[in-house]
């Protein structure tokens, strides 16, 4: 009698250690995006999606600590540096834009805490530094979009071209990478226009590249102010090509843009057209998942291709965490390292906007797979050939 | 120790313990915190005290931390080289876009700051130097005497010990010579330039020295965050810091720290508890953040600051110290004769004719009285002389020398005081700071040298003066108390006061009697006879005829902007144009 | 640059300028009666395009929300007010006024919105819906301000445009829309096209600026309205109710303002925070119009409008600076030739 009570309390004080840790164990994983200011349709959907996401990750409990920086640098770094004091996390996503993300990078890095970007540039990952061996991204570089759009010109006989895009972060970076495009495909681009997001016309810039006369025009900007150049375009009788990018893959560009958008080609990730992507393709099934979950809460044709960089994130911390999670315990500098290290040893993951395979000097990890060029049909996004 | 005392060193004592001791967020938010009250407080000087409204400061900043940015990260420079070349930039484009901005009045100045703010920061996200809307990365941290401030507590301590420097020199900039003359630049600016100030002069080393403030903010910043892009030095962040300035209390160097925590922890602390209100879903921040600040405006008009002053009660002022006068004003080279001569001086208003050839004399030495009924023109005469209007035609001369079409503060130089005919003090100064100011010209701190407490002797010696000035004119008792809370009557005493710490050779008094009590009006009519005793010559416009009988030696009489009569009282009180006119007629 | 792309880039420019205009004239025109810098106006232009979109879309628009939410505000501090006042028995009428008209303007509103609404009706449906948040808002976020200084006004004026901008992003949400013309017809010009709907904006802001011009330079009523920005306790002395005047100008400016947003619909896209570079640049024009001038005001935001137009043509990315950097000298001349009457703090 004596010895069981007393193996029995020492059963019950183990177990209760063991629930304890366990129940401390919980992981925190901090998100800084902006839902509000002028990035705010890309980060609204992005946050949509975090609140669909599960709180378990491999049998422990995750805790999703959303913050809002309003598309500003000062408060992402301050969202960044209460995450990572406060809040003690283990990884950090965000933020939506790059200025931003470029912003937290030094954060997290003095922290030695992962970061999972949703922003497009390639500067973020690259090159690879003492830094930047912390900072992940899952959004496809500009580089990658634009170079599908320069082969797909190239492929259909355009020789020169014109740019009209945002003046701002995302416009600077696509300029940027299509001077790059442009110019190994042998493409001259022979005009380059600016305009803001809220600018009520762009009436000078558009009738400045048409009448230089390109064979397309690629309009850099994202959401529903893509629009803007496009009817103009039109009114302007423009006969060309238009490119779009995928910033304006959601709705919404469809509303506002209407009959005048029919025909603009984008590139842009598979999983908005994933119900037209043949059976064997790895993308349909993560997309349809996704999407399916997506939906059902905001609606249908809701989906946007923002929201599906925050599930890509979620999918590399759901393969990493339990590999991170042999090595140490949550809340520890060593998880963090763990996570760390088990982010970039990513190896074919398939997520909704392609597949991933990190690499210590490549910390975007995707491929061709995750580009696929779409048109407009009569308000609807079909495949393009 | 005053109770003030001791809240400053619990303030201090606070401002310390969050870096040793407190979590590291708050060391964060302490640290944002100290960075927006630098530029507040140039805010607090610029608009809150010298009334001039900008919305531009945060492209100040910008430009102080791209200079930094671009030559640390570029050209390898340090970052302390860095700081004075960006403060030399922001000397440079201060003073340009002052000049043009600042002869602006009214209205056209926040307009001009915000279109200089959005210029700038289009330019800042244009070029390609400046790394575009992307920014530029890796910017070092600072190294202070071999010691690396890459972690925030020690970084605290840097960017907290230049904004108590900063509080400090501001601090000692309003109660001194010029801070004087820039508190009487919102709705006083004739007064003041009639004592002197060069209040375009003043109004542009104030928007520099805001400017050189914001500059400093924004080279800490690229420091502390290692990055920068145009984004924080928008229109959105201009706006943001005149907001803070004003809700922390514009009037007083601590609204700007007032300000700047309120502003930075009500936006925290929505950030952190209103989801748990509303939920997560929606993003209400800003509209409760906004309606809160409606909300507090209309309970406190004037800022936070005066709020909490009042649970501290003000400390006495201290004793003034006896020190010996300032340097006489340069007498004029006549002692006897005529020192002011106006010949054929003629005003006209378009079709009106105010002044109408009006010519007369003063002697040095003399009680000249101005009389004649309303809008016989005495006044218009009154500010010809005083330089606040130009004469049409027609010359007028002090010590031989012409002052028409001068300046106001070119003829004060030369010895000229003036009283006005509606009392122009500024109200929330004091009598003594009130009357120093008319001691303006006699000193010659400038902006620096009070920032950095290098003017204390000639400022004991400047209120000395004061002191001394109010004690003659019987208001010794009224030393420290705010102007505009004294009766009018007294208030005319001070303007008087005011103008004799000027040291005048010339007094012109603008109906000092009106408002005044029998036996105030007696005082001030032996002052007077004393001031005379001591060689004073003054130009008295008035209406109460007694007084004018018994102190003038002799009088101009004007009607309809020309002279009617000249000459010693009596002559004038038998006078019968003068009787038909203006005294009542033959009885 | 020959002569069609000159025209058109001139079209472009007065079509944009007229729409600054009419928001000069409403920062105008708040200024003269309240002393209140009104930047929240360009949030009330979008809330006029954003409600037509909704009606459009033939759903109610969430404007009927913010009415419900602001009539019950000032309902509540009328009762207070009244309270304070001791002037319980006047409680009923107040009520009537401050929430019982705007709560009955937003049930008809709720009733009328089907997708079978007639266009024009949408239109009234929309200013009935937007144009009372005017009054509403002077009531609740201004009124008791009235004394203040221009400053703290100002102020107040900016916390408001937060909370609105804040508010538009949660009912219209991140993306824009675009409103039907009134006309899609155009007309031949000399070989170029001018749209029938941009010379609709020009002519409505025409009339209106001179309509104002007559009512506050040569009508008693108007000249009384003037007159209280300067002296409110003497206007009462004579009669006029400061309250009265400052609500009735808010509601008329909220009027154009949403006006403004009808009229701009079918040109560009509106987003909810359009709104603060549209009535930026009607500010402009009402400081060169030195805030008391309605010609002088719809001169200048015309100059904005060209000057905009011709710099998204030849430096698209300079074109913010460009504008900006030209207003500045025509700041500093006209604020060395208006005679400048000293504020008296």
């Amino acid at each position: 009698m004596h010895q069981r009570s007393l193996s029995t309390k020492l059963f019950a004080a183990v177990a209760a250690c063991g629930l304890a840790l366990t129940a401390q164990a919980q992981i925190n994983v901090g998100v800084t995006l902006s839902a509000t200011g002028p990035a705010a349709s890309l980060g609204i959907p992005e946050k949509n999606t975090f609140e669909l996401l599960p709180t378990t990750i491999g049998g422990q409990k995750v805790n999703w600590i959303v913050l809002d920086d309003g598309s500003d640098t000062t408060k992402a770094v301050t969202n960044t540096k209460k995450l990572i004091s406060e809040d003690k996390v283990d990884v950090v996503v965000g933020s939506t834009i790059t200025p931003n993300s470029l912003a937290m990078i030094d954060v997290v890095a003095d922290a030695e805490t992962p970061m999972i970007s949703m922003a497009a540039s390639a500067r973020i990952v690259d090159p690879a530094n003492p830094k930047t061996k912390w900072v992940f991204k899952t959004p496809q570089s500009d580089s990658l979009m634009a170079d599908a759009i320069a082969i797909h010109m190239k492929a259909n006989g355009v020789k020169t071209m014109g740019y009209i895009g945002f003046a701002d972060g995302y416009g600077d970076g696509w300029l940027a990478e299509m001077r790059r495009s442009a110019q190994t495909a042998g493409i001259k681009i022979v005009g380059e226009e600016k305009y803001n997001r809220t600018d009520a016309s762009v009436t000078g810039q558009v009738l400045k590249l048409v009448a230089a006369n390109p064979d397309a025009i690629l309009i850099a900007a994202a959401g529903t102010p893509g629009a803007t150049p496009q009817k103009e375009l039109a009114a302007r009788n423009y006969k060309g090509k238009i490119y779009q990018t995928h910033g304006v893959a959601n709705p919404d560009f469809l509303r506002v843009v209407g009959k005048d958008g029919n025909g603009t080609i984008l590139p842009i990730g598979p999983m908005l057209v994933f119900e037209q992507l043949p059976d064997t393709n790895p993308l349909k099934k993560s997309s349809a998942e996704y999407i399916g979950k997506y939906e059902a809460k905001y609606g249908k044709d809701s989906r946007s291709t923002f929201g599906g960089h925050a599930w890509d994130a979620y999918l590399l911390l759901s393969s990493a965490i339990p590999e991170a999670l042999k090595k140490a315990k949550p809340g520890t500098k060593e998880f963090r390292a763990a996570l760390r290290d088990a982010l970039e040893n990513t190896k074919e993951l398939v997520a909704t906007h392609g597949v991933y395979t990190m690499t210590p000097s490549e910390h975007n990890g995707l491929d061709n797979r995750a580009r696929t060029m779409i048109r407009i049909d009569n308000g609807k996004w079909v495949l393009a050939k | 120790m005053t109770p003030s005392r001791v809240a400053l060193l619990a303030f201090l004592a606070l401002l310390i313990a969050i870096p040793l001791v407190a979590p590291q967020f708050w060391v964060t938010l302490g640290n944002y915190v100290g960075l927006y009250s630098i530029v507040a407080l140039g805010l607090v000087l610029l608009t809150g005290v010298a009334g001039q409204t900008s919305f531009g400061q945060a492209a100040f900043v910008g430009l102080g931390a791209y200079t930094t940015a671009v030559l640390s990260v570029q050209y390898a420079v340090s970052p302390w080289l860095s700081l004075c070349a960006g403060l030399v930039l922001t000397l440079a484009l201060a003073l340009c876009l002052g000049f043009i901005t600042l002869r602006m009045k009214g209205h056209y100045l926040p307009l001009a700051t915000i279109a200089w703010g959005i210029s700038l920061y289009f330019l800042f996200g244009n070029v390609e130097l400046l790394g575009g809307h992307t920014g530029l990365t890796g910017i070092p941290a600072l190294n202070l005497f071999g010691l690396e401030l890459r972690n925030e507590r020690y970084f605290y301590f840097l960017i907290w010990g230049i904004t108590l420097a900063a509080l400090w020199a501001t601090r000692n900039l309003l109660d001194s010579r010029p801070g004087r003359a820039v508190r009487a630049l919102r709705g006083h600016l004739e007064m003041a330039e009639a004592f002197g100030v060069d209040a375009a002069r003043l109004k542009i080393v104030v928007f520099v020295y805001a400017a050189l403030l914001a500059a400093i903010s924004g080279w800490l910043y690229a420091h502390l965050q290692r990055f920068v892009n145009p984004t924080p030095f928008g229109i959105n962040q201009g706006i943001e810091y005149l907001f803070m300035a004003v809700v922390g209390g514009a009037g007083s160097v601590w609204g700007a720290v007032v300000g700047a925590t309120l502003i930075t922890l009500a936006k925290q602390l929505l950030q952190d508890y209103l989801p748990l209100i509303l939920g997560k879903s929606g993003n209400f921040e800003i509209v409760v953040f906004g309606i809160l600040m409606v909300v507090l405006l209309q309970r406190a008009r004037d800022g936070v600051w005066p709020w909490i002053a009042r649970l501290v009660p003000a400390a006495k002022p201290p004793r003034l110290a006896d020190a010996p006068p300032l340097p006489l004003r340069p007498q004029p080279s006549i002692t006897t004769g005529t020192l002011l001569d106006v010949r054929a001086a003629h005003k006209a208003f378009g079709g009106l004719v105010a002044v109408n050839n009006l010519s007369f004399a003063i002697q040095r030495g003399e009680i000249l009285g101005l009389i004649g009924p309303n809008g016989a023109g005495k006044s218009t005469m009154f500010n010809l002389i005083s330089g606040a209007l130009e004469p049409t035609s027609g010359d007028i001369l002090y010590d031989g020398e012409s002052i028409a079409g001068s300046l106001p503060y070119e003829i004060a130089r030369r010895g000229v005081g003036r009283t006005f005919q509606h009392v122009k003090l500024v109200p929330a100064m004091s009598v003594l700071d009130n009357v120093a100011l008319g001691a303006y010209l006699r000193g010659t701190a400038g902006v620096v040298a009070a920032a950095f407490a290098l003017d204390r002797a000639e400022e004991a010696r400047t209120k000395a003066e004061a002191a001394r000035a109010i004690g003659r004119v019987g208001l010794a008792p009224h030393l420290h108390d705010a102007a505009g809370s004294l009766p009018l009557g007294k208030q005319r005493i001070v303007e008087i006061a005011r103008a004799l710490a000027a040291d005048p050779a010339l007094l012109l008094l603008d109906e000092p009697a009106a408002g005044l009590r029998f036996l105030e009006k007696q005082e001030l009519a032996s002052l007077l006879r004393q001031l005379k005793g001591e060689g004073m010559t003054v130009l008295l416009v008035e209406h109460d005829m007694d007084f004018v009988m018994g102190l003038t030696d002799r009088l101009v009489v004007m009607e309809f902007g020309q002279k009617l009569a000249e000459g010693l009282p009596a002559e004038i009180q038998s006078n019968p144009a003068v009787l038909e006119a203006y005294l009542g007629g033959v009885a | 640059m020959d002569l069609p792309i000159f025209v058109l880039l001139t079209q472009d420019g007065v079509t944009n300028g007229a729409v600054y205009a009419l928001l000069a004239l409403a920062l105008v025109l708040v200024f003269a009666v309240t002393r209140v810098i009104f930047v929240p106006s360009g949030e009330f232009v979008a809330y006029g395009t954003l409600t037509l979109a909704g009606l459009q879309l033939g759903k109610p628009p969430p404007t009927i929300g913010l009415l419900i939410g602001m009539a019950s505000m000032a309902g509540a501090m009328e009762v207070v007010a009244c309270i304070a006042r001791g002037e319980a028995r006047q409680i009923p009428r107040r009520i009537a006024l401050w929430t019982g008209a705007p709560l009955a303007l937003a049930a008809v509103s709720w009733w009328l919105a089907t997708p079978d609404l007639p266009f024009w009706a949408q239109i009234l449906v929309t200013l009935a819906l937007v144009t009372p948040l005017g009054p509403l808002l002077y009531r609740i976020a201004y009124q008791p301000l009235a004394e203040a200084s221009v400053l703290v006004l100002l102020i107040v004026s900016v916390a408001v445009h937060f909370a609105l901008t804040g508010l538009g992003l949660w009912f219209f949400g991140a993306e824009g829309s675009r409103t039907p013309a009134f006309s899609s017809a155009s007309f031949d010009l000399s070989g170029v096209t001018v749209s029938l709907q941009s010379l609709l904006v020009v002519i409505t802001s025409l009339a209106l600026i001179v309509a104002f011009y007559f009512f506050f330079g040569r009508t008693l009523y108007g000249k009384a309205l003037r007159a209280t920005a300067l002296n409110r306790i003497g206007a009462r002395l004579v009669g006029i109710a400061p309250n009265l005047a400052g609500s009735l100008t808010f509601a008329l400016a909220v009027l154009l303002c949403g006006f403004a947003g009808v009229l701009i619909g079918p040109f560009t896209t509106v987003y909810y925070d359009s709104g603060f570079l549209v009535s930026l640049k009607g500010f402009v024009g009402a400081i060169i119009g030195g805030l008391v001038s309605y010609p002088a005001a719809a001169a200048g935001a015309l100059l904005v409008g060209l000057l905009e137009a011709f710099a998204s043509y030849w430096a698209s990315a300079f074109k913010e600076v460009i504008v900006f950097t030209l207003i500045i000298p025509v700041l500093l001349w006209r604020s060395l030739t208006t005679h400048h009457h000293e504020e008296e703090e």
